[in-house]
């Protein structure tokens, strides 16, 4: 009997030959799904891992989970891609991205559980699959267009005139081959990634993007413009009825009841008390309804509708910090033109946001007309839409100082000379691998443990949530914490099966073992669940409940009775850390083959050398007692990160002189064959 | 909406139905464009009457305060079929993500007309109007698959599908007959499209809505939705909380 949630079939595409081939999903299925099948067809097809993102051996993924495209909440509409990534400095590693939406839904219906993209066309095309029929197109058409431009057209292309009409159209003649009233699902790159920009996006509807890795370039360099998707076919379940009563009992229980909240923002039209509540188009943070009728929008099968879509069509679908893209101006108007400039471009906010850093430079005298850094854009207008209009079409066209961007911020200020002096400072805040500073390295370790171990800034909020925002939140409003530190920290430790210490972040705390266990759990967690599994980072894991009649979170519960409900397999939580430790381990050894060793595996000077200077909420155990600390004055240890990171790869099972997995721990999870291709590269870790 | 009386229990037609009372008023698409929730009760009919009950009930749709989730469309094939497709669901909802709020979406729903063309449409009584509760619904076994009835909906799209994996018309029963879940369906329980929305966007009346062709419109938007910076008027143009919106806050 085939395991619920899959449909059986993972497109593979080689854009060289023109060649498509369905891998039995079958094959890959003891990884779940997601990230944890990408990365094993990667381990599988691409025979030399120490290739760069460009080349056409690198294989991109576009995966959907078991839950994608069913009613698991929060768990439906995302899709996982990966590959080798073309951003991070000093090394691009192998590394994952993921959008939201409902491109993954479609793919299942479709007949898909995932796509594997291959090769280099020789001009510019398109792949276009309508259930099973798969056609590689001419792109010329489209070439050079917006992602929201290449997207309608393809809309066109796909169902013709008709198709936006809202009427049911078959996708194939005969009574029987399915109609449907949607539009296709289509995930397109935009003139940044044509030009090969390493922020280069994927983006899908108006404003779902698969940004960091630079993915979008990696599609430019395969001459790939776009993916597009429509089906008619069904998912199977193993326990319906498990599932639909499970959602309805979530939704009830823990989800932000829109006509009668238990708690709900002090102030209206705050979205950023949505960080708490969870409130439905909560995470465009700084952006208001006033002036602006709108509604919100959520990914398929959500049950938070994190994002809103506006009357003026500006912006739609944006959220969390690329909504924050440019800051200088306090006219929400221009901030949204601004962000739906980027998504049009498909630009990674995230790198190209520091623009701040330019303008810092300029106002050294470092950077403008006729200075050391050559620069005509207009920075005296700063806070101007015209200048984030020109700055943002420059990156993506790699024109005037766009030339030097277009390799990330990391790579442009190596070239300018800058960036040693820059990051040492503190005037350049990139903590791990070129990546800009999401939440405070010196302080807030799991988050910057977990990235520089791994691959990105990890950009998964399931703790930072509790531990960091709800406090801060709670101070902006001026109140205090929902919760006592105490209580916090009981209950994640409830939720996550860690002792409460995993969760002090005091100077003693952060480098203590069940802070490094900690970390390692968050690794293992997300890897599966949330990487592998489609589960939504703003919704999962749910480790507190503030709303309700106790402090318990949903989470670890409620996952393996979806995992059950929808492939009808048992899976414990604690099955799943080892599935998530086994996939971490596997992409650990790609990293390896890259050239991965603990040496590499330092942050950016300033987190070492310049202290803490803003208040960063977090919990502390001092003397015994928990608190709420702002944590000021504090950078990390550079010997105390060392002893860290020995005593991280000893709970992993690595070599702790070089931070590689060795043999026994990787055939103790059946990775054999992994350890085999290490040891052929002379990379294997000695058994300790 | 008033009782149904029975006044003359009359011989069985095609589809299975009885002379009975049934609701005036019916309006060129057969909805109920006259009345709202004042009812006068039916009259006896002549013998060559085919009289058809009215719906037991109506699902309402606020589309402006939909998120366009589709999670009732994964609710409704799931509870009856027991698989996931929005092919297959009963409900519709299709938008433009580039679209400009209110116009960016359009909720399809049965709506149950008082005089169902799909039923007057069929051959074989399949698709018929259920005796007890009024939904219209079709009876699998006896539909043979000539599409009258998805062709007969005045509708855009239909509110009628072909059901290409089972080889059967389907329409919204108002949950009557949904297996997969531990709830009872019909109008006098459950609908799962209504349970599952968690923008709380459709709710379910007994009384036949006040009505345009446009759509059975409902606000269902109150002051806790205003509180986040929504509109709660009609027309989905005022937002009356906050700042006037040309000042972001300050920087955090």
């Amino acid at each position: 009997m085939a395991t619920g949630g899959y449909v059986g079939k993972i497109l593979y595409v080689n854009l060289t030959d023109g060649r498509t081939e369905e891998i039995p999903t079958e094959q890959y299925e003891q990884w779940g799904g997601g990230h944890g099948m990408a990365s094993a067809l990667f381990w599988d097809r691409v025979a030399d891992k120490t290739i760069d993102g460009f080349h056409p051996d690198n294989l991109v993924t576009l995966m959907t989970s078991p839950f994608s495209g069913t009613l698991v909440p929060s768990a439906s509409g995302r899709t996982e891609v990966t590959g080798i990534g073309v951003q991070a400095y000093p090394i691009a590693w192998y590394t994952r991205s993921n959008m939201g939406g409902r491109f993954s839904g479609e793919l299942k219906y479709a007949g898909f559980d995932g796509i594997a993209v291959q090769g280099r066309a020789e001009k510019p095309v398109w792949i276009n699959i309508v259930n099973n029929k798969v056609t590689i197109e001419d792109a010329s058409g489209i070439w050079g267009m917006d992602t929201h431009a290449s997207q309608e057209r393809i809309w066109e292309l796909v169902g013709g005139a008709d198709t936006n009409a809202g009427d049911w159209q078959a996708l194939s003649t005969g009574r029987d081959s399915g109609r449907t009233t949607q539009r296709p699902a289509v995930v397109a790159i935009g003139p940044a990634g044509e030009n090969l920009n390493r922020n280069a996006l994927l983006l899908h509807d108006a404003g779902n993007a698969a940004a960091q890795g630079g993915f979008g370039a990696v599609f430019g360099s395969k001459n790939l413009k776009a993916i597009s998707v429509i089906g008619t076919g069904s998912v199977p379940v193993a326990d319906p009825a498990l599932l639909m009563d499970l959602r309805l009992f979530l939704q009830e229980d823990y989800a932000y009841d829109v006509d009668d909240p238990i708690l709900e923002s002090p102030v209206p039209d705050m979205n950023f008390y949505g960080i708490i509540t969870r409130h439905p188009g909560a995470s465009p943070v700084l952006w208001q309804g006033a002036g602006h009728p709108n509604r919100p929008q959520g990914c398929l099968g959500c049950f938070r509708a994190c994002r809103r879509r506006w009357n003026n069509g500006i912006a739609n679908g944006d959220a969390c910090a690329e909504s924050c893209y440019w800051m200088a101006s306090t006219d929400q108007d221009d901030r949204m033109a601004a962000t739906h400039l980027l998504d049009q471009m498909g630009l990674n906010h995230y790198d190209v946001k520091n623009h701040d850093y330019l303008v810092a430079l300029y106002k050294m005298g470092i950077l403008g007309p006729g200075k050391q850094i050559e620069s005509n854009l207009p920075y005296e207008k700063y806070d101007k839409l015209e200048f984030i209009q020109a700055y943002t079409s420059a990156i993506a066209n790699r024109e005037d100082i766009g030339a030097d961007l277009a390799d990330g911020i990391a790579r442009a200020a190596v070239k300018w000379g800058r960036y040693d002096e820059d990051t040492t400072s503190g005037l350049l805040k990139l903590p791990n691998w070129g990546f800009s500073e999401h939440y405070d390295p010196r302080v807030e370790v799991e988050w910057s443990y977990g990235s520089i171990l791994g691959d990105r800034d990890i950009n998964e909020h399931g703790v930072n949530t509790h531990v960091h925002w709800m406090p801060t939140v709670q101070g902006m409003f001026g109140m205090a914490p929902l919760v006592s530190a105490e209580e916090l920290v009981t209950q994640i430790s409830n939720a996550t099966g860690l002792p409460p210490e995993g969760w002090d972040y005091s100077e003693e705390g952060i480098y203590a073992d069940p802070k490094i266990a900690a970390v390692a759990w968050h690794r293992h967690y997300s890897r599966f669940w949330i990487q592998s599994m489609s589960m939504c980072d703003t919704a999962w894991p749910n480790l507190v409940r503030y709303a309700g009649p106790d402090n318990v979170g949903a989470t670890p519960t409620v996952e393996p009775q979806f995992y059950k409900a929808v492939t009808g397999k048992d899976l414990s939580y604690e099955e799943s850390l080892e599935l998530g430790r086994k996939i971490w381990n596997l992409d650990r050894a790609i990293w390896i083959l890259q050239g991965r060793h603990r040496d590499l595996e330092v942050h950016a000077n300033y987190v070492y050398e310049v202290p803490t200077s803003a208040p960063y909420p977090l919990p502390v155990k001092e003397n015994g007692e928990w608190t709420y600390s702002t944590c000021l004055g504090r950078t990390l240890d550079r010997e105390k990160w060392e002893a860290v990171k020995t005593r991280f790869y000893e709970l992993e099972g690595w070599d702790a002189a070089t931070g590689w997995p060795t043999r026994a721990t990787l055939a103790a999870m059946g990775l054999e064959q992994v350890a085999d291709e290490l040891a052929a590269a002379g990379k294997l870790g000695a058994e300790a | 909406m008033g009782d149904i009386e029975k006044t003359v229990a009359g011989e069985a037609t095609e589809g299975g139905l009885s002379r009975r009372q049934f609701i005036t008023g019916v309006g060129g698409l057969g909805v109920g464009a006259v009345i709202g929730g004042l009812f006068v009760n039916g009259f006896a009919l002549a013998d060559d009457v085919l009289a058809i009950p009215a719906s037991g009930g109506y699902l309402l749709i606020d589309q402006k305060k939909c998120a366009g989730c589709q999670s009732c469309m994964l609710a409704c094939s799931l509870v009856h079929y027991g698989r996931e497709n929005t092919a297959l669901s009963r409900i519709q909802v299709t938008q433009n993500p580039f679209g400009k709020f209110p116009d960016d979406m359009v909720l399809d729903q049965c709506r149950q007309c008082p005089y169902p063309s799909c039923v007057d449409a069929c051959p074989t009584g399949a698709m018929h109007a259920d005796p007890e509760t009024g939904a219209r619904m079709v009876d699998e076994g006896k539909c043979v698959g000539c599409e009258r009835c998805v062709n007969a909906c005045p509708f855009t799209p239909s509110r009628v599908q072909w059901n290409h994996e089972d080889k059967h018309a389907q329409k919204c029963d108002l949950c009557l007959e949904s297996p997969y879940w531990s709830r009872d369906g019909g109008p006098d329980g459950t609908r799962a499209c209504e349970a599952v929305c968690p923008m709380k966007a459709i709710t379910f009346t007994k009384e036949i809505p006040i009505q345009s062709d446009a759509g059975y419109e409902v606000n269902l938007r109150n002051s806790h939705w205003g509180h986040l910076g929504y509109p709660t008027d009609n027309a989905g143009r005022v937002v009356s909380t906050g700042s006037t919106g040309s000042a972001a806050s300050a920087s955090h």
